[in-house]
């Protein structure tokens, strides 16, 4: 059953169609991978969702039922990419407001953060000051203050900027976790190692749309161009129109090749065995979300350009 | 559940707990006093004395030095020597004998009806501020000459100096009304919203600044509306001004109280005080002026600090242009408190009604305008229209701020226009 979905979301600015007619949902438990290039309308399709933002036309739906901002609100943790926390205010005290504003009360939020700062390390920062903190021991924080009040939905954008390896997967154990005992997260990000990483689904938008929706290994399946690496020696001399397959390259110490329309990899083995060579290794090479990324988006200008919207 | 309470609750708090709070509580006060009392001191210790040379070149033998010194005893603000020297070697040597100028009297008649013009001669240039104690002294001197020439004796002069008319207003209405006390309190209540607005004004748009600096707006804006969060910050700072506000008073009923019980014993200066301030509570409305002043205060601060969070949202950490944009802001408190001065002067004159009844003004005019007596000096009617008017002011503004605060508080980049402001506060939706 999903948890979230968005049905024809639409958002004109005065130059801008930032989110122009995206559709989407979102299963319950599922990491799920919101990627596109920089203005592609990620943040304010999040700040939609988030209840920030009214959308113009379109409907969310949230937990089975019409999103209410003022009462859903409470059910969602955000991290936006901008973030940050007062500076001059104590740290216990800042995280308790920031859960009391969610909707938690005093004793519970205070538990609460007991256990969270027990397991990040970070029980003797109570009574220090933001200011103290350095960029990542800040970030671990926000991350505390974004998932604290146990959201239904937690929104992630760009999670992993500024923390050290050792701190990033600390918050990636997590971010399983809290998906494990129920949770739906977004993750927002232009890393794609990490999406392949982390996230069942993905969505793709640029310029406003969506251009693409699927579980990660459907998209990859979906791109893939008949690709295989073979590890050998030698492969066997003046390939003709016969042979099953082409050279296209070598990566690796291993040979790239595309196998013919109309062939399968099986027919490419019985092949080069009858010809006598010795493969060490036959592998399918499938696209990462990398390329299928800058595929996709090639050809948008880098930089959104304005245009004039009549509404 | 509503928030608004919680975001109240962190505004207040971090402020009232802040060194800067509680040193500022105590320092306005004596900064308050200093002000008032130190300008008065300054401006008579700035005074100079000046010794000045009188060569009498009249030729009419009316002066005599005895005149000189006689008048010299009674008012040292200035010392006048007649000299005998003319008026060359005085030029050249007035400095050598210690002189700060010299005046030639010229031939002069005692019983011509016109002013002669004379001149302080000196290497400097001197106001009138110290020609003026010089003027009224030789005029005393020239008075006896006539005085002399005219036979007049000393009854005759007496009634000519002391028999005067002098005319004060009565309030009919309000017989207790006595107008300095009015005009004191006045401008201290004047004076007291104006520093409150600028003040508390710029701490909201610092307040609102500082989260949108600190990217923190963002993360809250997810969990409450803005306009909450704006609503929550004005009226957490609000309660701070009152509550510093508070503060000074009982600052000053305990100093009244401790005059009061330390002055019983011993007399003197104490008791003069607590006897003046006595006499000013009694001729004044004193429930009426703190109930309107809490009223206006509060009001008005409504008024400026929502404009002042939408200009806060809607800069960057750049210091200067929060500046700029609030300028029109901060200008129309700096007119409020020149028209203060005229309705204090005529609390009744057209300019000083209307100016107490439209809502950006009326919070320091009215103020200005209430110590001299309601329903004598501001007709009840106009008491309320003002007061409705400044509700209706703040609800509007605090409208018209939501909207731009709701935009500007998570736009950054280039500093809005006030006519973008406008703009975002009128689109719909």
């Amino acid at each position: 059953m999903p948890l979230l979905e968005l049905h024809n979301l639409k958002k004109y600015f005065a130059t801008q169609k930032a989110v122009d007619d995206i559709s989407l949902s979102i299963e319950k438990g599922s990491i799920f991978g919101l990627l596109g290039p920089n203005g592609a309308g990620k943040t304010t399709l999040i700040r939609m969702i988030t209840g920030i933002f009214y959308p113009d036309e379109g409907q969310i739906v949230f937990d089975g039922k019409k999103f209410d901002p003022i009462k859903d609100v409470g059910q969602i943790g955000y991290m936006p990419e901008e973030r940050g926390l007062y500076k001059k205010m104590k740290i216990g005290e800042q995280t308790l407001y920031l859960a009391q504003l969610k909707g938690l009360s005093r004793s519970d939020a205070t538990k609460k953060i007991k256990e969270w700062f027990i397991r990040f390390e970070m029980e003797s920062w109570w009574n220090k000051k933001v200011e103290d903190l350095s960029k990542g021991m800040s970030q671990k924080l926000q991350f505390v203050t974004t998932v604290l009040h146990e959201p239904k939905l937690i929104i992630l954008d760009e999670p992993f900027s500024g923390l050290d390896p050792v701190n990033s997967n600390l918050i990636k154990e997590e971010i399983y976790r809290l998906a494990q005992q129920g949770a739906t997260v977004i993750f927002s990000t232009h890393r794609m190692e990490q999406v392949e990483e982390i996230c069942n689904n993905i969505v793709l938008v640029n310029k406003g749309k969506k251009i693409l929706d699927g579980t990660v290994k459907a998209v990859k399946q979906d791109f893939k161009e008949n690709l295989f690496s073979i590890g050998a020696n030698q492969l066997p001399e003046g390939l003709n129109g016969q042979a099953p397959f082409e050279i296209v390259g070598s990566r690796n110490q291993a040979f790239v090749v595309r196998i013919r329309e109309g062939n399968r990899p099986n027919d490419v083995l019985q092949y080069l065995l009858q010809q006598g060579t010795e493969i060490h290794s036959f592998n399918e090479i499938l696209p990462s979300l990398n390329d299928i990324f800058i595929k996709l988006v090639e050809g948008t200008p880098a930089a959104r350009q304005f245009q004039t919207i009549n509404s | 559940m509503n928030k608004i309470p919680l975001i109240i609750k962190r505004e207040y708090l971090t402020r009232v707990r802040k060194r800067t709070f509680i040193i500022s509580t105590l320092l306005f006060p004596l900064l308050y006093l200093a002000l008032i009392f130190g300008t008065g001191y300054i401006a008579e210790k700035s005074k100079t004395e000046l010794h000045v040379a009188v060569i009498d070149s009249s030729g009419t033998g009316y002066f005599s030095r005895a005149a000189f010194e006689k008048q010299n005893a009674i008012d040292a603000s200035s010392v006048l020597t007649l000299v005998t020297d003319n008026a060359d070697s005085v030029k050249a040597g007035y400095k050598q004998y210690g002189y700060d100028g010299y005046i030639v009297i010229p031939p002069i008649k005692w019983d011509s009806p016109v002013t002669d013009q004379l001149f302080f001669n000196a290497n400097k240039s001197y106001g009138t501020g110290s020609t003026s104690g010089v003027e009224t002294k030789l005029n005393r001197i020239w008075d006896e000459v006539k005085y002399e020439n005219l036979q007049l004796d000393s009854t005759k002069r007496s009634i000519l100096n002391n028999s005067r008319l002098s005319v004060r207003s009565i309030n009919l209405d309000d017989k207790k009304a006595n107008a300095e006390i009015a005009q004191g309190i006045g401008y201290a209540c004047g004076f007291l919203i104006y520093f409150i607005l600028l003040i508390y004004g710029s701490q909201v748009m610092m307040g609102v600044m500082e989260e949108k600096t600190n990217r923190i707006a963002e993360v809250i804006v997810s969990s409450v509306r803005p306009f909450q969060m704006m609503v929550g910050k004005i009226l957490g700072i609000g309660l701070v001004a009152l509550t510093q506000f508070l503060l000074w008073i009982a600052f000053v009923f305990i100093i009244y109280n401790v005059g009061k019980f330390s002055g019983s014993g011993n007399g003197g200066a104490a008791t003069m005080i607590v006897g003046n301030i006595q006499n000013m509570f009694s001729s004044i409305n004193l429930p009426l002026i703190l109930f309107c002043f809490a009223f206006y205060f509060l009001a008005g601060f409504f008024f400026y600090a929502s404009l002042y969070g939408a200009i806060g949202s809607a800069v960057n950490e750049d210091m200067r242009e929060a500046q700029s944009l609030s300028f029109p802001i901060t200008m129309l408190v700096i007119i409020s408190i020149a028209l203060m001065s005229s309705a204090i002067a005529n609390p009744t004159s057209p300019i000083a009604v209307w100016a107490s009844i439209i809502p950006f003004s009326s919070p320091i005019v009215m103020m200005a305008r209430i110590p001299y007596g309601v329903p004598g000096t501001v007709p009840w009617w106009q008491l309320g229209l003002s007061m409705t008017f400044l509700v209706l002011g703040f609800i509007f503004t605090t409208w018209f701020a939501g909207k731009i605060y709701r935009t500007g508080i998570l736009m950054y980049g280039k500093k809005p226009t006030w006519k973008e402001l406008i703009k975002w506060a009128f689109r719909k939706n």
